[in-house]
C-alpha cells in the first residue's frame, strides 16, 4: 500500500545557481506529481530570505547552504531552530575566479601558469601577499556568497593551509553571486569563490580567470542540500521520502542529460545557455581564450552518491564553524550529525538498504584515486592541500 | 563607554533608538522614516542603494538596520555579524523572547531587520511593529495603483479591438462591444481576453 502523503501542495525555494536543477528538473519533467506532490518552486534573492522563509514556513523547504543549514541548528548568532536534509543536491561545481590582473601576478610568482593546482597557487598567493604587504599595497579583497558556506569555509581552510589568516592577510566579503561578475570588472574586488555558473559568466566576459575550481581542493566537495526544519519534517514523513524519491530522479536524469539540462536551466534563471555549459558538460575553460579542461567531474548531481547526507561532511563543516570560533567547541559532532544529516530517512525512501553496512562504515577524505563502495563506483575524496580536519 | 553600549532598559527616557534604512523605494522609506520619528527613534542613514553599506554601517554604527526583505544585499549583512559581534543581528535569529507571530508578519510584509544585542526586545517589537504596519500601508498603496493601471490598460485594448472590428466587420462601436460581449460570454472568456484575441489575429494577419 502506498503511504499516504500528509501534504501535497508545497512552496519550495532556490537561489538562480546551476546546483538548484534537481528541482528544476523536477519540475519540468513532472517528477513531483509522479509522486503525488503539487510543488511550486520560488525563486529567491538571498540565503537569509531561504532561512527565514523556512523557518516561518512561508517555504516548506529549500536548496540551502550545508553550513548554514547546521549554523542555523546551532542557534549561531541567536535562535535555535532544528533543521535537517535527507538529500544532497550535488558535489562540486564552485570556483574560485580572479581578475586577470591577479592571475597574471600569480603567474609571473610562479614563473608558470598556476591555474587549477593548489599547491603552486597557494604558494604563488601567500608570496604575493608578502610582497603586498612590503610595499604597503593595500590586503586583496575575495567575496563570498555566505559566511556559512562552503565557498567561505573552503577558502579559508586553503588560505590558512597556505599560512596565509584569512582575517588578516586578506580581506573577506560577501556578495550576491549574481553581482561578482560586475563588482569583480569594476575592480572593487580581486576576486570571488561561488557557484556555477557564475565563474564562467566571468570568463566568458573576459572579466576574470579560474583559479581553482573547488574540485581541484577537494574531490567531491559538497555543497547545497534541501534544508527543511525538523518539526516540518517530522510532521510530513512521507512527504519528506516522495521529495527524495523526485529529486533522486531528477539528478539521475541530470548525469546523463547535461546539454538538455543547461537548457531547462536557462528556462528558470535568466543567464546565457553558453555559461552553464562549462560546468555541466565538464568542458571547463579556467581563462579566457583557452582551450577547456575535460574535467567530467566538475559537477556531479547522482553518481558517487552525491546526494547521500554524509555525516562526515557535516563533521567537517561543524569542524570548520569550530575553528574560526564561529561555534562552540564543546559540541558534540556525532549527535549534531544525526540530528541533521538524515541519512537513514534517504535510504527509506530509495531503499539503499543494502548498501547499509557499507555505508556504516562511513566516508573517509583519504581516497586519492576513485574506489569502490560494494558495488557503487566512488570518486576520490581526497583534499589537495593540508586541510585542519 | 559609547552610548549606543548603554543598556536601553536603564534609561527609560534615554537616548533614542538609532535607525538605518536601506530601501530602494524612496517612497516607502520616507513614510517609514517619519513613522520611526514619530515614534521616538533617530533615522541616522537612508540608503537607497546597498553600495557601501558595510562602511555605513560601521560609520554610523546604527542599533537597528531595517532593510528589504527582497533585496540581495541581506547576505552582506548576514556576514557583518560574523565579523565583529556587536553588529546588528538579523532579528528572526535574536528573537529568543519573541513570539514566532511577530517574524512571520513581517517576512509577510517583506520587512526583514538587523538588530544590535542588548536592544530592549519590547523596543525591538514596537520598532518592527511601525515598520510592518508602513510597509503593509505602502502594498496596499501599491496594489491600489497597479490596478488602476490595469484598469486602463484593459480600457486601451478593448478601444482597439472595437477599432479592428468597426473597420472590418464595418460595425459601429456598439455593435463592436455587443459582438465582443456576445463573444465572451460563447466561449466563457473574459472581455479583455477576447480584445487580446481580436488584436492577435490581426497581427497574426498583417504579419
Amino acid at each position: 500500500m502506498k503511504d499516504v502523503l500528509e501534504k501535497t501542495e508545497l512552496t519550495i525555494g532556490y537561489m538562480p545557481l546551476t546546483d538548484s536543477l534537481p528541482l528544476l528538473v523536477a519540475d519540468a519533467h513532472g517528477y513531483f506529481q509522479e509522486q503525488g506532490l503539487d510543488v511550486s518552486l520560488q525563486q529567491e534573492v538571498s540565503w537569509a530570505n531561504i532561512r527565514d522563509k523556512v523557518l516561518v514556513g512561508h517555504l516548506d523547504a529549500a536548496q540551502m547552504l550545508a553550513p548554514m543549514l547546521i549554523a542555523t541548528h546551532l542557534g549561531l548568532g541567536g535562535i535555535k531552530k532544528p533543521m535537517m536534509t535527507p538529500f544532497a543536491f550535488a558535489l562540486n561545481g564552485n570556483g574560485f575566479t580572479i581578475s586577470n590582473q591577479l592571475a597574471s601576478e600569480l603567474d609571473r610568482i610562479a614563473g608558470c601558469n598556476v591555474m587549477a593546482d593548489a599547491a603552486l597557487a597557494g604558494n604563488a598567493l601567500k608570496q604575493l601577499v608578502e610582497e603586498r604587504r612590503q610595499q604597503q599595497r593595500p590586503v586583496l579583497l575575495f567575496a563570498t556568497v555566505y559566511p556559512y558556506s562552503i565557498h567561505n569555509l573552503l577558502l579559508r581552510d586553503w588560505l590558512s593551509a597556505n599560512g596565509i589568516d584569512p582575517d588578516i592577510d586578506v580581506a573577506l566579503v560577501v556578495l550576491p553571486p549574481s553581482q561578482m561578475v560586475d563588482h569583480l570588472s569594476q575592480q572593487n574586488i580581486d576576486g570571488f569563490f561561488a557557484g556555477a555558473p557564475w565563474n564562467s559568466v566571468a570568463i566568458q566576459r573576459g572579466v576574470g580567470s579560474c583559479l581553482l575550481a573547488s574540485n581541484d581542493l577537494w574531490h567531491s566537495a559538497p555543497d547545497k542540500v534541501l534544508g527543511m526544519t525538523s518539526a516540518w519534517a517530522e510532521a510530513h514523513p512521507n512527504v519528506v521520502k516522495a521529495l527524495v524519491r523526485a529529486l533522486d530522479k531528477a539528478c539521475r536524469w541530470i548525469d546523463h542529460n547535461r546539454q538538455q539540462a543547461a537548457s531547462i536551466m536557462t528556462r528558470y534563471v535568466n543567464v546565457p545557455e553558453a555559461a552553464v555549459l562549462p560546468a555541466l558538460t565538464g568542458q571547463f575553460t579556467y581563462r579566457t581564450e583557452q582551450p577547456p579542461i575535460h574535467q567530467p567531474d566538475m559537477l556531479v548531481f547522482h553518481r558517487y552518491l552525491a546526494n547521500y547526507p554524509w555525516a562526515e561532511h557535516g563533521a567537517w563543516f561543524l569542524h570548520q564553524l569550530q575553528r574560526w570560533n564561529w561555534a562552540k567547541t564543546d559540541i558534540d559532532a556525532e549527535s549534531l550529525v544525526r540530528e541533521c544529516y538524515r541519512a537513514d530517512l534517504y535510504c527509506e525512501a530509495l531503499g539503499h538498504h543494502t548498501l547499509g553496512e557499507h555505508l556504516q562504515q562511513g566516508l573517509s577524505f583519504r581516497h586519492e584515486q576513485p574506489w569502490q563502495l560494494g558495488d557503487v563506483p566512488m570518486a576520490a575524496t581526497a583534499f589537495s592541500y593540508q586541510s585542519s580536519l | 563607554m559609547t552610548k549606543r553600549d548603554l543598556p536601553e532598559s536603564d534609561h527609560p527616557s534615554g537616548p533614542s533608538t538609532r535607525i538605518m534604512l536601506v530601501d530602494d523605494q524612496p517612497a516607502r522609506a520616507a513614510i517609514l522614516e517619519q513613522a520611526l520619528i514619530d515614534a521616538g527613534c533617530e533615522v541616522i542613514a537612508r540608503l537607497s542603494s546597498a553600495q557601501g553599506l558595510m562602511k555605513k554601517v560601521v560609520e554610523h554604527q546604527p542599533d537597528v538596520i531595517i532593510i528589504d526583505i527582497e533585496s540581495p544585499d541581506r547576505d552582506m549583512l548576514e556576514h557583518m555579524t560574523v565579523l565583529n559581534q556587536h553588529n546588528p543581528k538579523p532579528v528572526i535569529m535574536f528573537s529568543d523572547e519573541d513570539d514566532p507571530a511577530t517574524i512571520e508578519k513581517a517576512v509577510r510584509a517583506g520587512v526583514s531587520a538587523y538588530v544590535v544585542d542588548g536592544l530592549n526586545p519590547s523596543r525591538v517589537k514596537s520598532i518592527m511593529a511601525v515598520a510592518v504596519a508602513r510597509f503593509r500601508e505602502f502594498q496596499a498603496l501599491r496594489g491600489e495603483l497597479e490596478k488602476t493601471r490595469n484598469q486602463l490598460q484593459d480600457r486601451r485594448l478593448m478601444d482597439e479591438a472595437k477599432a479592428i472590428l468597426m473597420k472590418q466587420k464595418n460595425m459601429t462601436e456598439d455593435e463592436a462591444y455587443h459582438a465582443m460581449r456576445k463573444m465572451a460570454m460563447d466561449r466563457g472568456q473574459r472581455l479583455t481576453d477576447v480584445a487580446r484575441n481580436i488584436i492577435s489575429v490581426m497581427n497574426l494577419l498583417n504579419g
